[in-house]
């Protein structure tokens, strides 16, 4: 038997449940509009740096197919010289970007693993400090290197990793610094871990650009390109490299005072393939 | 037979015989074989989904199915003849990885993947809090699995 005010709350139900739905569906057509977006940026991002490649690499390789040619005419030593340094100086800003692009390839390959080795630290961040030189007095940098750690000290991880993650910072470093500016890095070894800062005091970064400062192919400002080049893979390599290193990157910053970066990596002690001890000989077969 | 040590995050292909050794605590790996050509693949992942930050690496269950199954195809395999087996997702106490039911939403993403890619699972040893050793046999299919008491957090 239906009166009207079971009716009237039937009906009262029922258009809840369709607002209900409705919330919803806005909801999840938020959600879409949001990935949408995403899948926006991303295919933006794809074009963008296929022509930031072509940027980086070409240009490089014409300045050095120019320079080249132009030595094996020319008289002057001292010309030819400085020439030369130019050559090597575009060669070593290639070689650094294509050592990102193929340590970015590997790891979204997942083909890299970490090859521990004992690492002597203290002379590898010395060896990448001289090999900077040129571009740190390009741009009348000073540096200086605080190390609490002894010149004969080395723990175990993997070197050619460590050194990627160490030169993409101090490649970032001398790129946002201003002329004159001054980079600091510090080395020390505490609870198990090498622990790594670079400070500059240079352009800094915003505090909500900080979280995704390690993200893919973001660069944070795109009215800074003419002071500065690369595309933003060298952070997310280095963030990569660090997770699977076990260790952690962090950044802090203040914007027109400069950014610190830290970095500390786990020392390997147990034998990874060691791991976990057998809780009885019965292994099954799948 | 050649011996692989498999790290997290990577993911491991060959037509030839292989050992493939890796060890499990949350993580999740899926071992795909195509039983005609007789190769074998397998991946370790430590998260379910790929967020869109970062590098695309196999450290996502996501991207690692699907990259595992491209080498595969690579290789010369057939999906009509691909089987998975899925280990892990263990629901150790980890401090690495700060998220909650970690191994159980790595075993999901293996498993919807694998429906997605109409690839049929034909052995499982997954969940529980143990952890797991497991050797995997490329040119079979077999795998060699045991429960151990994890030590190290992060896979």
């Amino acid at each position: 038997m239906i009166n009207d005010s079971t009716l009237i709350s039937e009906l009262e139900k029922r258009f809840n449940d369709n607002k209900r739905a409705i919330a919803e569906l806005q909801e999840l057509t938020e959600q879409l509009k949001t990935v949408n977006k995403m899948l926006e940026e991303s295919e933006a991002l794809k074009s963008h740096f296929i022509s930031n490649i072509r940027n980086e690499i070409i240009n490089p390789f014409t300045s050095i197919l120019n320079l080249s040619k132009q030595i094996t005419s020319m008289t002057d030593i001292e010309k030819a010289k400085k020439s030369a340094a130019l050559i090597h100086s575009e060669a070593f800003f290639l070689d650094f970007q294509l050592k990102n692009i193929f340590a970015a390839a590997e790891l979204e390959a997942g083909e890299t693993y970490p090859q521990i080795y004992s690492v002597n630290v203290l002379s590898t961040v010395q060896n990448l400090i001289d090999s900077y030189q040129g571009s740190l007095s390009a741009k009348k940098l000073e540096i200086t290197l605080n190390s609490s750690i002894d010149t004969e000290f080395s723990f175990k991880s993997d070197p050619g990793k460590l050194s990627l993650i160490y030169s993409n910072l101090l490649n970032n470093a001398i790129l946002f610094s201003k002329d004159g500016g001054m980079i600091e890095i510090s080395l020390s070894f505490e609870f198990d871990s090498m622990i790594f800062t670079i400070k500059d005091n240079g352009i800094g970064i915003e505090t909500d650009k900080v979280k995704v400062i390690f993200d893919r192919f973001k660069r944070l400002d795109n009215t800074i390109n003419t002071l500065s080049s690369g595309y933003g893979l060298g952070l997310s390599v280095a963030k990569a490299i660090t997770d699977m290193l076990n260790g952690t990157i962090s950044v802090e910053s203040i914007v027109g005072q400069g950014a610190t970066f830290s970095v500390v990596i786990p020392d390997v002690h147990i034998d990874t393939e060691a791991t976990g001890t057998a809780i009885d000989e019965n292994g099954m077969l799948f | 037979m050649d011996k692989y040590y498999l790290y997290p995050a990577t993911l491991f292909a060959s037509d030839t015989s292989y050992e493939v050794t890796t060890v499990l605590g949350s993580c999740v790996a899926v071992c795909l074989w195509d039983n005609v050509k007789q190769i074998g693949g397998i991946n370790h992942y430590m998260l379910p989904l790929w967020n869109g930050q970062g590098l695309a690496t196999p450290k996502y269950g996501n991207i690692a199915t699907e990259k595992l199954l491209q080498r595969m195809l690579e290789l010369g395999c057939s999906k009509s003849n691909i089987t998975a087996k899925i280990f892990g997702g263990g629901e150790i106490i980890d401090t690495q990885i700060s998220s909650f039911n970690i191994g159980e939403r790595n075993i999901q993403i293996a498993k919807e993947s694998l429906a997605e890619l109409n690839i049929p699972i034909v052995g499982l040893s997954v969940g529980g809090k143990l952890g797991r050793k497991i050797i995997y046999y490329t040119e079979t299919g077999k795998v060699l699995h045991k429960f151990i008491e994890k030590t190290l957090g992060n896979s």
